[in-house]
This record gives C-alpha cells, structure tokens and sequence, in this order.
C-alpha cells in the first residue's frame, strides 16, 4: 500500500483554520524546492542527450546546399 | 534571390541546430520526424532571413518557426487521421506502473504523456534555456499561460512520477503512488 504523504488535512491535526493555507503555501514551497530541482535536472538530461548527438550529415549538407544556392 | 549571409550568422545557425533538434524530438518523439522538422526549420529561416535582424535573438526565432511547423502539420494531420493523441505516448510508452527506481527511459516515457502544450512550456524554459517571457513569445501566448502551464507540467509529472509534492525523497524512494488521470 503507498502511503499516502500529502494529505494530513489541517482538521486531522486539529490546526486552526488559517493553519490550513499556511501549510499549503508551505507544501507549494516544499514542492519548488526539491521536486522542481529534481524534474528540472531530468527534464535537462533528456534534452541534452539529443543535443549532445552529432548533427546528421544530411542537416550539414542542406545548409551547404542552400548557401551554395545563394552564392549564385 | 542572391542572399548574402554573413559568417557570423552561419555559424550561429549551425551552432543551434543541436538545441533545434533536441527541441524537435521532444515535441515530437521521434529522431527522424524531428530531422525532418529541422530540415524544413532551417529551409523557411533561410528564406525568411531577410526578415531576421541580425543581433536579435536567433535561437528564439528558429524555435518559432520550428514549433509553428511542427504544431500547423499536427493540426493537419490531426483532420485527415481522427487519432493523433497518444500515438506520440505509444510509442515510448513505459507503463508507469513499471517505475520502480527513476531513471532516464522512465521520466523520457512520462514527459511524453504530458499535454502537448505542457511539455513544450517545460522543455522551452527548464532545458532550451528560455526565459518565460521568450517561451511566450515562442509559443504565442501570453506569459501567465506559459507559467501556469510549466506548473502544471511539473505537477503532472510527478504525480505520474509517484513523487508526493512534500516529501524529500531519495533516488530509492517509496512505493510510486500512481493517480489515474
């Protein structure tokens, strides 16, 4: 069974009312910091390993061809 | 039509074109059709060149016209064919209940189900290096959407992620709360 993190409602915890929407700002903050950290890094990873590849030949070879066309 | 173009420009265009195609394969998934997207990027901003001021931002624009390539033939496709959605997912689908550890292949297969829109506002500010007023103004839209958006893309994937918002995971971490959708 997962266990369930997210949802320790303000009433459970007997917290007042304007308790609730602090820990909520909290929670959004919570989720910047590490969370964003974390998908930022992967998000950069799978981008860069296509950007890290070679050009292919074929994309090299159309800018030839369109600057040789130009030079006309 | 003689064009001159200067070799600083050149150079620079050669210097995008591994960002350009990175872009093209994660809006699209796939290597070749991004290949082809670049190809068709680099043929209209040759043409439209003169209409390029040098000094401006040229990564941005050849961005532009790559997404407004991409996004028009999906529209087109789109009417011809009644299924477009999901075959993207399909096709480097990992099911997430697979996820046990995280790693590339898995976050490649969840980022691809995100929404469209969502996941080109994600890898426009969070991997190509655009600010979000450039991401609007590449995508079109106006700078709240593209935030709201890059929040909603970050919360989708961590809940397909099985990562609750609150807790400081560690790369073992917990069992993957999945939500359906």
């Amino acid at each position: 069974m997962a266990t369930k993190t997210m949802d320790l409602s303000a009433e459970a915890r007997g917290a007042h009312p304007g308790e609730s929407a602090l820990h909520e700002r909290k929670m959004e903050d919570g989720f910047s910091a590490n969370l964003q950290a974390h998908i930022g890094r992967h998000v950069r990873a799978v981008f860069d390993e296509v950007a890290r590849e070679p050009v292919p030949e074929r994309l090299l070879r159309l800018l030839k061809d369109l600057e040789q066309s130009g030079d006309k | 039509m003689r064009r001159k173009v200067s070799a600083a420009l050149r150079d620079s265009l050669v210097a995008e074109m591994s960002s350009l195609r990175a872009f093209g394969v994660s809006l699209c998934g796939d290597k070749e059709r991004a290949d082809d997207l670049v190809q068709e990027t680099l043929f209209k901003a040759w043409n439209h060149l003169d209409s390029f001021h040098e000094g401006t931002n040229l990564k941005a624009w050849l961005f532009t016209i790559l997404r407004n390539t991409y996004f028009s033939e999906r529209r087109k496709r789109r009417r011809e064919v009644e299924d477009t959605d999901g075959s993207y997912a399909a096709q480097l689908a990992t099911p997430p209940e697979q996820l046990g550890h995280m790693d590339m292949q898995d976050f490649r297969a969840v980022l691809a189900r995100l929404p469209d829109d969502q996941r080109e506002a994600l890898i426009l500010v969070g991997a190509a290096g655009f600010s979000y007023e450039e991401a609007a103004q590449i995508s079109g839209c106006p700078v709240g959407t593209i935030k709201s958006r890059v929040n909603r893309a970050r919360v989708r994937l961590a809940e397909m992620l099985g990562l609750a918002a609150n807790v400081d995971f560690a790369p073992a971490a917990a069992t993957p709360v999945i939500k359906s959708a």
